[in-house]
């Protein structure tokens, strides 16, 4: 066998390995009924923010802890701990994605992602920003 | 439509279409011609070569004109045009105009369609028999990006986005009630550019990674000219500047972003691996894999179909990033992904046009290349060049599939989420290969092509080693790196630096003309050990400023990286004492001043420095934080705000307890030598006594008095002491507090309980809810500058590579 056939083996081994390390690195987008079924697995839902709720934010006590309400995409609600500091505008976000895990029905993120509608991009909902628009 | 619209400016947006329309079907004519050209026996000046020709210089022009009257709209703020209510607003300064038309995609389509066209007319007049082919693939590119602008309807389908549709005909604005009001544009003024843009960064970065993706057009288009034309020995050779020039602009561009990144947008550092930021490095790594293939064939004629395959998978690369970003396929794990305009398909299309036409004509003429035999001999330069180019080619797969997880979870369907730990993955990959890749830049330029004598390669490389080793073991103790993928990455790092200065004297003889490519590696061996120890050994120093605590705090503590910071507080973090001045607003800019002081031999606090993070706010696209930054030359102190009230609270005034300010806290029943906690302190009682002097507190021989003294420790270990006492005068319990004003604690002694000799203490702080306050995250970069002035060494090393390359060619041709 010659010394590249030796190597393009190597790669090609280098290569699954990648892919295999990536799916075990990987996360997994789920709802919060399957995050709270499996505790302690970490996991990405994708949600809304609950507004009516409020978010609980309290810097002079902890300036990394704030308590809000997600509702996810199959409409289920959950009380989210976010260990860090309340993002700018989260009342403005559109989306939100979290990360982390359920521990005793509550959802204990350690990464937010919050998707604002026209933050980076160029277009959005035009109901959402019309009537800012024409004065 | 019978509403007669006043004032609006018609004429520009006609103009624009008329442009946009020629120029897609000038590069439409230029293609064909070309094409036909390319198949004349006679290869330059028959009548096909003269119309392609003329075809692309209408194309060019148009383009130009495209963009002059884009320019023209923003400038002169015609709101009817969407694109510049979109991106732009009456108040926004002209510097920043140019930033507007290149936010949107058209203007981004239209920046790249440029670039095309200047190095389009570089290669018409420098490329010679290669024209007509290299420029057929030219013009057919130059086709789908002008499609992209185009904005008809074929059918159904929409083709194109256009720049110069009017907001009352844009779909999605054209139903609003201003609109439909005759002076609709009276008082119109445009929805502004994103803040994050407002930065001279966004005015340079953009133009400059554009033209960095331009320009793997080039060999690309050199490659396939190669396969179709079966010019397989030719095509390198002027395509290898063109590649030294890509690897080099799209570097810089890359690098740009970073510097971007780290200096105004709140990431916390400057590589995060986004998946933006992957989409541009990935096809970077290919091409500097594809330049050293493509060096090997020049030198030993051999790796031809590797070399052919990397410069067309760097532009097929480009293209899938393109995809990846604009189609809004990246929506739940990027911050700045683009939305879909629709045009993901038109993407698709273009994508596998090309790597359909680039696989069948490698197929095609895989027998025809001469058989790709790698030199079997692992002494030879040529064999580890070649593993070098592999090893970058893998990093780049293992970034691409990560990366790609949300198109894999279309594909089939799964529900894949990135990492979590997005950083740590990538680097567990990449670090080793940033090691093989350091080692391979140090070794491989002393050995020689075709075979080379291992003993006497070491020799040389032995002084470089041995510095390389010592450098190493006073790393780890200077810079406590104890991570032993980190020590081997500084090792090899420090060795590619070490043995290319070396090479430059010992076999260049310091000609530095002639040491393009050991300079480069240099530069880029000075970016792997900056990024080394800026990132490695960051530290977050707005966090346990406190010393104690940490068990309260619980497993969670390592994540607590924000501070809390009260207006005229101040805070250790590491070496620095913090105090927060206060806010000054200046528009939209909300200036934090920062005070950073340092505590020198006498004890005594000199104002270090002063920091500004701004808090840029934005009613209709949200606050957005810019940090502020303390450069040095061996370290950077990086600080932003990661939250704060945007509407200033009231002063101290209510909500207090008492007139001074203070708030209860705990209340505790102690033993001598118990401790309780404060928010930001640990008191512990030390004795209780009676020896009290009754004339100081007005007391008699009948009256009750016990004091105790407490040890209060703040989190700056300093010590103070406290005395309350609990005084019985008559009937009457009147307990005398004792307050530390400058840790704002007070102590009240409640009750005593002779039984068991335990005290009741009431622990009071000053309230500072009520009192401005900021949170902040501060951290430390330790010889960022390295990575910096790597990056320039870098830049300079690729330029002398190109000068001298280009001067072989000529000479060459002559």
């Amino acid at each position: 066998m010659k010394k590249i056939h030796i190597i393009i083996l190597v790669v090609i081994a280098i290569s699954i390995a990648a892919i295999m390390g990536t799916v075990a690195d990987s996360s997994t987008y789920a709802t919060f009924n399957v995050a709270v079924a499996n505790e302690g697995d970490e996991y990405h839902v994708v949600g809304k923010y609950v507004k009516d709720k409020g978010i609980e934010y309290n810097p002079q006590q902890n300036a990394n802890r704030c308590v809000f309400y997600l509702k996810d995409n199959e409409n289920k609600e959950l009380k989210v701990i976010y260990n860090g500091a309340k993002p700018q505008d989260f009342e403005m976000s559109e989306q939100i994605v979290v990360t982390g895990k359920a521990e005793d029905g509550i959802f204990i993120a350690d990464k937010i992602l919050m998707k604002c509608p026209s933050k980076y991009n160029n277009t959005s909902d035009p109901s959402k920003t019309s009537t800012s628009s024409d004065t | 439509m019978d509403i007669q619209y006043l004032g609006e400016h018609l004429l520009p947006g006609q103009l624009g279409n008329l442009f946009i329309v020629l120029s897609f079907t000038a590069a439409l004519l230029s293609s064909v011609a070309y094409y036909f050209a390319s198949n004349q026996n006679e290869l330059e000046n028959n009548s096909w070569h003269k119309i392609g020709r003329l075809a692309f210089y209408t194309h060019g022009l148009s383009v130009i004109a495209v963009m002059v009257t884009l320019f023209y709209i923003i400038f002169n703020h015609y709101f009817e045009y969407q694109y510049v209510w979109q991106h732009s607003s009456k108040s926004l300064p002209v510097r920043y105009m140019m930033s507007c038309f290149w936010e949107g995609q058209e203007g981004s389509f239209l920046l790249w369609s440029i670039w095309h066209v200047v190095l389009g007319f570089i290669l018409i007049k420098k490329a010679g028999k290669f024209e007509a082919p290299v420029m057929t693939i030219f013009s057919s590119v130059q086709v789908f990006l002008s499609s992209m602008l185009l904005g008809i309807y074929i059918f159904d389908y929409h083709l194109g986005s256009n720049p110069f549709i009017l907001l009352r005909e844009h779909p999605e604005y054209m139903e609003l009630p201003f609109v439909k009001v005759p002076e609709y544009l009276t008082n119109l003024d445009g929805r502004g550019l994103n803040p994050l843009l407002q930065n001279y960064w966004m005015t340079i970065h953009p133009p400059i990674l554009f033209l960095g993706f331009a320009s793997t057009l080039v060999p690309f288009a050199y490659a396939m000219a190669g396969l179709w034309k079966k010019q397989h020995a030719e095509w390198v050779v002027p395509a290898l500047p063109w590649t030294y020039f890509g690897v080099m602009i799209l570097g810089t561009g890359i690098l740009m972003g970073g510097a971007w990144a780290y200096e105004s947008l709140s990431f916390g550092g400057f590589w995060a691996w986004d998946p933006v930021e992957n989409a541009s490095l990935v096809p970077w790594l290919v091409m500097v894999g594809g330049a050293h293939v493509m060096l090997i064939y020049k030198s030993r004629k051999q790796s031809l179909f590797t070399a052919y395959v990397l410069m067309i998978l760097t532009f097929i690369l480009i293209l899938y990033s393109t995809f990846l970003t604009r189609s809004g396929i990246l929506g739940n794990t990027s911050v700045h992904a683009f939305t879909d305009l629709g045009m993901s398909g038109q993407l698709l299309v273009y994508l596998f046009f090309y790597v359909l036409i680039a696989a069948i004509l490698l197929i095609v003429n895989y027998k025809t290349i001469n058989a790709d035999n790698v030199e079997d001999n692992s002494t030879s330069r040529e064999f580890w060049m070649f593993i070098g180019a592999l090893v970058l080619l893998v990093s780049a797969f293992q970034i691409t599939f990560t990366t790609s997880i949300p198109v894999i979870n279309k594909l089939f369907g799964s529900n894949l989420a990135p990492p979590t730990k997005a950083v740590e993955h990538y680097n567990s990959w990449q670090i080793p290969f940033a090691i093989i890749v350091a080692l391979l830049m140090a070794v491989t330029q002393f050995l020689k092509y075709k075979q080379s004598d291992l003993k006497t390669t070491f020799k040389k490389l032995m002084i470089s080693f041995v510095i390389a080793a010592i450098a190493t073991v006073i790393a780890i103790f200077t810079l406590e790196i104890y991570n032993g993928f980190l020590i081997a990455l500084f090792f090899t790092s420090f060795l590619a630096i070490t043995s290319n200065i070396d090479y430059i004297f010992k076999v260049l003889n310091g000609e530095i003309r002639k040491a393009g490519a050991s300079i480069a590696h240099i530069g880029f061996g000075m970016i792997l050990l900056g990024a080394l120890i800026a990132t490695g050994k960051s530290r977050v120093i707005s966090q346990n400023t406190s010393g104690i605590d940490i068990s309260k705090l619980g497993k969670e503590f390592n994540n607590m990286e924000n501070i809390m910071l009260a207006k005229h507080d101040t805070l250790q973090m590491g070496e620095y004492f913090l105090s927060y001045k206060g806010r000054r607003i200046e528009g939209v800019n909300h200036y934090f001043d920062i005070d950073y002081f340092k505590r020198n031999e006498k004890g005594k606090y000199d104002l270090a420095f002063t920091l500004s993070p701004i808090v840029q706010t934005n009613p209709r696209m949200g606050n957005s934080a810019e940090p502020d930054t303390k450069h040095y030359l061996h370290k950077d102190v990086y600080t932003h705000i990661t939250y704060a009230e945007m509407e200033p609270a009231e002063e101290a005034g209510h909500n207090h307890d008492d007139e001074h300010g203070y708030k209860k806290y705990a209340s505790a029943t102690m033993a001598i030598g118990d401790t309780i906690f404060g928010s930001k302190s640990l008191i512990v009682l030390e004795n209780i006594y009676k020896e009290i002097d009754s004339v100081k507190f007005h007391f008699s021989g009948s009256d009750i008095a016990v004091g105790a003294t407490f040890k209060i420790i703040d989190i700056h270990n300093k010590i103070s002491f406290a005395k309350p006492i609990y005084l019985i005068k008559g009937n009457m319990v009147s307990p005398i507090d004792a307050e530390v004003e400058h840790m704002g604690v007070k102590l009240s002694f409640k009750n005593i309980h002779p039984d068991n000799g335990k005290i009741d203490i009431d622990l009071s702080e000053k309230d500072t809810g009520s009192q401005e306050f900021i949170i902040l995250k501060a951290i430390v970069f330790p010889f960022i500058n390295v990575l910096w002035l790597g990056c320039v060494i870098m830049i300079i090393g690729t330029v002398l590579a190109i000068r001298e390359r280009l001067k072989k060619s000529r000479l060459n041709i002559a």
